[in-house]
């Protein structure tokens, strides 16, 4: 509770008029540097990934028999993989697919759980119930074995993955945001909403989920690193990803692992891309949510 | 109190039944099954439909759904799984020896990550924003970011590279050889509990930070009393049950949830197992395994519960 007044101070300096978004940028890496630290990566990586056609020096999927596993240095950096494949090339490619797989799984996943967490709280009695029963069913699988079902029926691929991924984040959204959604539903603008007689459906989409923004962001934040690790462990195991794409966790599947004595680059370079990646979202989404939870603000 | 329990033993019997009819399902609409898995390996667009039914009779597929279904809790109830679609051996046989490997390593993993997260989290928290704080939130976050997988080949790497060494691949039981036993798993607990560790850890310097923030904290500190007595006897107690919780829960999950690492590291346990058995169709075994992940996370969340009314007595039994 004593974080209210420092709340208030704090977005009355951010509204001083001669504050440009450059300011706001300039208060956000001083007062939080390691979630502007965060936010850097993720720039980075969404610059690597939209210009991917124009920095990798080789065509990810080419394959040049001369060239195999080629150590770092000379013509390629990182080396080449088993097939000749220039592995810088092939990471650069790769944040496409992680950024593509970790930004729509958990759009997906938020998107389907906050509206089944508001509609939950907001009809409540035995809707909600039964709603709640149905989640502790999903809760109680790993997530990745619950990943894993949903792919051996879909079938690999870019767009079976995300929903795939999508789907353990579904219940884990719904929960956090119900919880905040209840105290929205005793709001007396909901109470207005129906007595102006407006439908469930205007009232849960326009009127209680903008209200329960906040906790909806920091879900889809944290999910986004936790999808990009989730893609990569699938890949791995080749019920991700298909081969030939660039995806990271593809890259230390196979022939990495068997050549890991002889061209350790191959196994090196793809996880520390994962990890850097999921280490920025990890970062921004800790920042976000000190910042748009006062509950859990620091000091 | 008794009452508390035995409601709350009782929630966990609709919940595994909805686990058990959504993995039943599930697996049904997965395209294939058992008997065309067999033969996919040995040819199968050769093998006469006949032939084909007369395998899916004898395993019973061939019957409704629903007769299925009651048939496979029918068993359960009278503790019997059945026997594997694939092998033919009973499935509490196929399941026993990786269940000592997955369990023993899930046991080290979290005694692992509860050593480390505990101490590192308190000082995080008593240390808030200095270094000392920075040091351990991007140690725990970077454990969050690293897959424990590639951890696992990086060690692996490490292991060959450096030292020429590498660790047993076949698993011997600890009651056989301890020695090679621990020489084996060991790695594996350490990638998968720095992960772990990382959860606890961060969990650990919230509530802290929480607790430290109370009246009676306050109170104790303006009446002179030691930071490490304050910490020690009156913190610790109302912010360690969170961590307790995660760290519970998640062992639950890495009994079935280690797919991946098994992988790498060449362990023939639960998850290796069920990644197996659902790319073969085998119905029954993946059924089993799903029901005993999901038994084990439920009564360790019943435990989790019971043990924190019991713990902390502002909470209520309703």
């Amino acid at each position: 509770m004593s974080a209210t007044p420092q709340t208030v101070e704090e977005s009355g300096s951010a509204a001083e008029p001669r504050g440009g978004w450059m300011d706001a940028v300039g208060s956000f890496v001083r007062q939080r540097p390691l979630g502007a630290i965060g936010a850097a990566i993720i720039l980075l990586m969404m610059v690597v990934a939209a210009s991917a056609d124009l920095l990798a020096p080789y065509d990810p999927l080419a394959t040049d028999y001369g060239a195999m596993l080629r150590s770092p240095g000379g013509h390629h950096w990182l080396g080449t993989d088993a097939f000749g494949r220039d592995v810088l090339s092939r990471m650069i490619y790769g944040s496409r697919t992680a950024l593509m797989v970790g930004l729509g799984a958990s759009f997906l996943g938020a998107t389907f759980g906050s509206i089944i967490g508001v509609a939950s709280a907001y009809f409540g009695g035995r809707v909600d119930l039964f709603v709640q029963r149905v989640m502790d069913v999903f809760f109680a699988f790993p997530v990745i074995i619950l990943a894993l079902a949903v792919v051996s029926i879909l079938g690999t691929g870019v767009g079976n993955v995300i929903l795939a991924i999508a789907t353990p984040m579904v219940p884990r959204c719904a929960r956090v945001v119900r919880s905040s959604a209840l105290s929205v539903r005793e709001m007396p603008y909901v109470d207005a909403a129906r007595a102006a007689g407006f439908g469930h459906r205007r009232i849960i989409l326009r009127h209680m989920l903008p209200n329960v923004m906040a906790p909806i962001l920091i879900m889809a934040t944290a999910f986004l690193g936790e999808a990009i690790l989730l893609e990569a462990s699938l890949s791995f195991l080749g019920l991700g990803v298909n081969e030939p794409t660039a995806a990271w966790g593809l890259m230390l599947r196979g022939a990495a692992v068997e050549f890991a004595e002889s061209a350790p680059w191959m196994a090196f370079f793809p996880g520390l891309a994962i990890s850097l990646a999921v280490f920025g979202f990890n970062l921004f989404g800790d920042s976000l949510r000190d910042a748009l939870d006062p509950r859990l603000r620091t000091q | 109190m008794a009452l508390y329990i035995l409601k709350r033993l009782l929630a966990i019997v609709p919940t595994l039944l909805g686990v058990a009819v959504l993995i039943f399902l599930l697996l049904r609409v997965v395209p294939g099954d058992v008997v065309e898995a067999r033969y996919m390996g040995q040819g199968g667009q050769f093998q006469s439909q006949e032939l084909m039914q007369i395998e899916r009779a004898k395993l019973g597929l061939d019957k409704p759904l629903w007769q299925q279904f009651t048939a496979w809790m029918w068993g359960i109830v009278r503790l019997d799984f059945g026997l594997s679609m694939w092998t033919g051996s009973p499935i509490t046989d196929e399941i026993k020896l990786r269940f000592a490997l997955s369990l023993q390593l899930a046991i080290m993993a979290s005694t692992i990550a509860t050593c480390l997260a505990i101490p590192l989290g308190i000082l995080a928290a008593i240390k808030q924003d200095s270094w000392v704080d920075y040091a351990v939130r991007v140690f725990s976050i970077s454990g969050l970011a690293m897959p424990s997988f590639w951890l696992g080949i990086l060690m692996i790497l490490v292991m060959l590279i450096f030292f020429k060494w590498l660790p047993p691949m076949v698993f011997t039981p600890l009651w056989v050889n301890p020695w090679d036993n621990l020489a084996q798993l060991i790695w594996p607990a350490l990638a998968v509990g720095y992960r772990y560790c990382a959860v606890g850890t961060r969990m650990m310097r919230s509530a802290m930070l929480e607790v430290l923030r109370e009246d009676y904290i306050r109170t104790a500190r303006a009446k002179g009393l030691w930071l490490k007595l304050i910490v020690s006897r009156h913190a610790l107690k109302n912010a360690i049950l969170p961590v307790l919780t995660v760290i519970s829960l998640e062992f639950a999950f890495l009994l079935g949830g280690l797919v991946v690492t098994e992988q790498v590291f060449n362990l023939n346990g639960l998850g290796m197992l069920f990644v197996e058995s659902i790319s073969r169709r085998d119905y029954t075994l993946t059924q089993a395994l799903v029901l005993l992940v999901a038994t084990t996370f439920l009564i360790v969340n019943f435990v989790v519960d019971i043990a924190y009314a019991w713990i902390d007595p502002r909470i209520r039994y309703r």
